[in-house]
């Protein structure tokens, strides 16, 4: 492998770390307070509001819906407002962002579901508040969930940010769509792939090692 | 002219029919033509009217998004003509993937060209200028190749209709080269100094290469583009009808008012 293709992926590997951290980290910002909204107005939960419940949910799916291509060209204007660009690896960030939020909120919500019904029941009847059951029973019941939900959620953005070329995001998978599909360069195709399982396995791994580490239930 | 040129294509595929008489999988009337979406597809509608009028052909225009699906499609069966694509591409891509496809005729040459928002002429690009090129193997060469020629960047000799940014020997203006998906230019437009963006796209935002280029590639161009066919079916009469009529006033108009002059007739 020559030197400029070594910078190449070298490069290219930063830019998807780079995008993935940073779009999941974000997307689990706007995405967990969606998830929790979801389960507290559902029917028969303690904030109940089937409306607004009906309404949330709506809008999720319709975010859910939009192809991703899609989505990085139609919020290009709010792209330009945040990061000052429509192109380049920063630029990519905000529909990453975006497009995975309601990925999020659906991970969160099945997470948070699966805290045993009775829990929430005996901090209610103990006296506690809504934001004292989500913050004290809720979330840390559900952690080991929205951990692994977290993991889930690094690892499809890590596909997802294949498609950041389009606005010269660059990363791994615009290099291997460019020189590997395009230009039918085995070698850097391979490259690409190799470092993408790697990449894949470390997140799992430590998504893994941090589930195990705050599970008390197992 | 016409006359000659069609009597040429009829020569031609008579001589091509004569050694192989291949499986024919082409209906004598209904033919499925490749396109790219946009402009380009509508300039192929009026061919298919043309088609239809003249011959009573049927023709079928299936949309693509980008450009390595067309030859796919059609090396695989699945249409039976394309027109999309200028030769050093058609090589490439035959080379690289094997396929056995026949240019059956010229259409038009869209010449790429390189525009701007924030500058009126070459003279006034900066130093550092941000400039924006198509990402896909052909485009970025056919770019980068143009950058040269204005002397703004010096390609590694030898680097060909192929080049990409490694090829890039020297840089002295600091410029920073920007590969975006070719139909994502047009957009990108207000974030850089200079874009290089194919007349198709630049089209959609009402820009054509004689007026609003800072400069645009020669006249002389070996991009003019072509309708390809397979081995087994180019002198089929539904393709030799198709090719004329796409070769016709009526699509010769029909592309000067799409594109608005950016286009030159290449039959």
């Amino acid at each position: 492998m020559s030197l400029p293709v070594f910078f190449l992926l070298l490069n290219a590997l930063w830019q998807t770390v780079l995008m993935v951290m940073v779009s999941g980290a974000a997307s689990f910002l706007l995405g967990l307070p969606l998830g929790v909204l979801l389960v507290l107005t559902r029917p028969g939960q303690i904030q109940e509001r089937p409306i607004f419940h009906r309404l949330l949910g709506l809008v999720i799916n319709a975010g859910r819906s939009v192809p991703f291509i899609i989505l990085m060209v139609a919020l290009i204007p709010l792209t330009r407002l945040l990061v000052g660009t429509s192109i380049g690896t920063a630029a990519a960030i905000v529909p990453l962002s975006l497009g995975a939020t309601p990925f999020v909120a659906r991970l969160v919500e099945g997470a948070l579901m699966e805290v045993p019904a009775g829990l929430v029941e005996a901090a209610r009847a103990m006296g506690a508040r809504p934001g004292q059951i989500v913050r004290k029973v809720l979330l840390p019941e559900a952690l080991p969930g929205i951990l692994n939900a977290a993991t889930i959620t690094l690892v499809t953005l890590v596909s997802y940010s294949a498609m950041a070329g389009v606005v010269g995001g660059g990363g791994l998978g615009d290099v291997g769509i460019r020189y590997g599909y395009q230009r039918f360069d085995a070698g850097v195709m391979a490259a690409v792939v190799v470092i993408l399982i790697l990449l894949v396995q470390t997140i799992q791994f430590f998504g893994d090692r941090l589930v195990r580490r705050v599970n008390h239930r197992a | 002219m016409k006359i000659i040129a069609v009597l040429t294509s009829l020569a031609a595929t008579a001589l091509l029919l004569l050694p192989g008489c291949g499986k024919q999988q082409t209906a004598a009337h209904h033919l499925k033509v490749g396109v790219i979406s946009g402009a380009e597809e509508q300039v192929a509608e009026v061919a298919r009217q043309v088609a239809h009028d003249k011959f009573g052909l049927d023709v079928e225009l299936v949309t693509f998004n980008d450009y390595v699906t067309p030859n796919a499609a059609l090396a695989d069966g699945s249409i039976d003509a394309n027109a999309f694509q200028h030769k050093p591409f058609l090589d490439q891509q035959s080379k690289a993937r094997g396929y056995h496809l026949v240019v059956v005729g010229r259409t038009f040459i869209y010449p790429i060209g390189a525009y701007s928002k924030r500058i009126h002429r070459l003279a006034e690009l900066p130093d550092g200028a941000t400039i924006a090129v198509p990402n896909d193997p052909t485009n970025l060469g056919r770019s980068l190749l143009l950058l040269e020629r204005q002397g703004l960047i010096q390609l590694r000799p030898g680097a060909g209709i192929n080049a990409t940014v490694l090829d890039i020997a020297t840089n002295p203006r600091k410029f920073k080269i920007v590969e975006l998906e070719a139909p994502q230019l047009p957009r990108s437009l207000p974030d850089v100094d200079l874009a290089i963006i194919n007349t198709t796209y630049a089209s959609e935002i009402g820009l054509t290469p004689p007026k609003d280029g800072i400069f645009v590639e020669d006249s002389n161009s070996p991009y003019v583009n072509l309708i390809v066919a397979r081995e087994d079916n180019h002198s089929a009469q539904s393709v030799t009808q198709f090719v004329q009529a796409y070769q016709s006033d009526e699509v010769l108009a029909a592309a000067q008012k799409i594109f608005q002059g950016g286009v030159v007739k290449g039959w």
